[in-house]
């Protein structure tokens, strides 16, 4: 699949989901407050009850700074999730118009789910500027270049990681009729391992040990983390290490069931 | 440009017990049927030719179809369209094929065609003086240019319907799937969009396919046509033999005199046939062609007629029996 394509497809996406104004706003402004409240109620209370200054390794203004970044991570991760997924098409037969396309059908839907997180990268600059203007970088003091740089690296590494996790649920949809716990499994299971409801500092040590060669915590901990400031470049390269790897394994695991599923899907719906 | 042999597809399709106790047992254990949708069916179609796919709902056209444009793979036999195997769904081949699917949007729903059309163009990888070259024929032939830039879901049946027809055709495709393309149209419409194909092929000669439950498509399209019922062929020909082969009728019409006529009697006049019609001025029966002579006699013997004519029974109608019967007996 070309350069060219790739980007055509995501721009006519991007145009789409932008073409949505109130969705756009009701989706940023809503979603970010209520997940940042939550966030520094339970956060002020946990601070309040323990009298303790630091927790996991956080001061509080440290940990709100980590949930900001953590979520903007999130959405910039989980934006390839847009309606129109690989598991209606199959149900509903939309696979059909793709299957005709002289490309791949992967490429394809990534190539949209890229042009869907434009909302997200808008919201991410919008908020971030925000913070920057309310809080004065407290928290912050840890940021560089390059652990911006660092960061990016991990942010396109979780969104094609993430995607694919993702893709493989969606196509179980060749058998099943409906995939939608599955997606909800993975959407919470991604959330408490990857860094996103909690700083993975608060696991005991066996669980985050066991964690750091799962897939999740490249997703969202990793990110975060790493334009934070908060971890060493020895431990980005391995985080790095193993979300690669498992880009591999689930490319391999998608590509089977991917053939499987087509030996028997019915395009029913034309 | 396309070659099909003994090619079947049987789907395996799960039962279940209507009821509450019925959707609990289906949770450890359920039947699975086999459902033949296409039987050992065999054709070619040539450069040029619109191949008319007729058939009740169910009979197998549109799994046909999609075996023929790669959607699906089929459970045996073998297929090849433009020398390519379809559902290895090789690049090239995707290349020179299109799918017009009636009942189900193609296009981008939120976006004007336009914006589509451009994506086709790169998906496609179309020429950009060739796609200026065929968009510009082909929304001007359809007559939709003052609507590219419309968002597809503001447009009319028929204004879609043309829109599709465009996305289908704007990469020069060599054979042409059509799954009901005027379905749900008003008859203007219907008549813009056969007047385009006719033109179409006459300009371009790709092999099409056409299936549609209007026999006015069928029959303002088709030299020939595929009758498919219960997944396998029960005609292949010129459509104009199928009345030979099935039409065991004919259609005697008789005008009568506005008055001093003796009043028409429906149950005399059904000796002959199956009558239509038998009303004061005009009567209408169906009948065997072997009684043709007597009927004609006794009616223009017991009435004064001004006008008489004796019809092949249309295609529609031949057609429509043929399933009906198989209906009543399948063997």
């Amino acid at each position: 699949m070309s350069v060219r394509l790739f980007l055509q497809i995501a721009s006519m996406e991007a145009r789409r989901r932008m073409s949505y104004r109130v969705d756009f706003w009701i989706n940023s402004v809503a979603g970010f407050a209520a997940e940042f409240a939550i966030v520094w109620f339970l956060w002020k209370a946990m601070f309040a009850e323990s009298g303790a200054e630091i927790i996991a390794g956080f001061t509080f203004e440290q940990v709100l700074v980590y949930y900001v970044v953590a979520i903007l991570v999130g959405r910039l991760v989980r934006g390839t999730e847009f309606e129109g997924q690989p598991s209606e098409d199959i149900y509903a037969g939309g696979l059909n118009r793709y299957l005709l396309f002289p490309a791949p059908y992967f490429g394809v839907k990534y190539a949209q789910g890229a042009g869907a997180l434009l909302p997200a990268l808008v919201q991410a600059v919008l908020f971030g500027t925000v913070w920057l203007l309310i809080a004065g970088g407290r928290g912050m003091e840890d940021v560089t270049l390059l652990s911006g740089a660092m960061a990016i690296g991990a942010l396109l590494l979780a969104n094609i990681l993430y995607y694919l996790m993702a893709y493989a649920l969606h196509l179980v949809a060749f058998w099943a009729d409906n995939v939608w716990s599955l997606l909800v499994a993975l959407r919470f299971a991604s959330g408490l391992f990857g860094g996103l409801m909690v700083p993975l500092a608060l696991f005991p040590d066996g669980l985050r040990e066991a964690n750091s060669y799962l897939p999740f915590r490249s997703l969202f901990a990793l990110p975060a983390e790493t334009l934070l400031g908060r971890i060493t470049p020895e431990a980005w390269a391995f985080g790095m290490g193993v979300g690669s790897a498992w880009v591999l394994i689930l490319t391999v695991v998608v590509r089977v069931i991917w053939r499987r599923g087509n030996l028997q899907y019915s395009g029913i719906g034309i | 440009m396309i070659e099909v042999r003994d090619l079947s597809k049987t789907y395996t399709v799960h039962e279940k017990a209507p009821g509450l106790m019925g959707s609990i047992r289906s949770l450890f254990a359920r039947e699975t049927i086999a459902k033949h949708a296409v039987k050992g069916v065999s054709l070619d179609v040539g450069e040029g030719e619109i191949l008319g796919l007729v058939g009740p709902n169910g009979a197998g056209k549109t799994t046909l179809v999609k075996m023929l444009a790669g959607i699906i793979h089929p459970s045996s036999g073998t297929a090849s369209v433009l020398g390519y195997t379809p559902w290895e769904r090789n690049n090239e081949f995707r290349r020179r094929i299109a799918l017009v699917m009636g009942q189900k949007a193609q296009l981008w729903w939120d976006l004007p065609a336009a914006d589509g059309f451009l994506l086709l163009k790169e998906i496609y990888q179309i020429e950009e003086s060739r796609y200026r070259e065929n968009l510009s024929y082909l929304a001007e032939t359809l007559d939709v240019t003052k609507h590219l830039n419309v968002q597809v879901r503001r447009l009319s049946l028929g204004e879609r319907m043309k829109m599709e027809l465009i996305a289908a055709l704007l990469h020069d495709p060599r054979v042409v799937f059509l799954d009901e393309p005027t379905i749900g149209l008003d008859l203007t419409a219907q008549r813009a969009v056969r007047d385009f194909l006719l033109e179409y092929r006459e300009k371009h000669q790709p092999a099409i396919i056409l299936t549609s439950h209007y026999m006015e498509d069928i029959e303002a399209l088709c030299k020939r046509i595929v009758i498919i019922d219960g997944g396998g062929f029960i005609y292949d020909g010129p459509i104009e033999g199928i009345a030979a082969t099935y039409a065991g009728q004919k259609v005697v019409t008789a005008n009568l005199k506005r008055a001093g006529g003796v009043p028409v009697d429906p149950e005399a006049l059904a000796r002959f046939g199956t009558v239509l019609k038998a009303e004061d001025l005009e009567i209408k029966v169906s009948v065997d062609r072997e009684r043709i002579a007597d009927a004609c006699a006794w009616i223009l013997k017991t009435h004064a007629v001004t006008d008489l004519a004796i019809d092949e029974e249309d295609i529609g109608s031949v057609i429509e029996r043929i399933f009906r019967e198989r209906r009543v007996d399948p063997a």
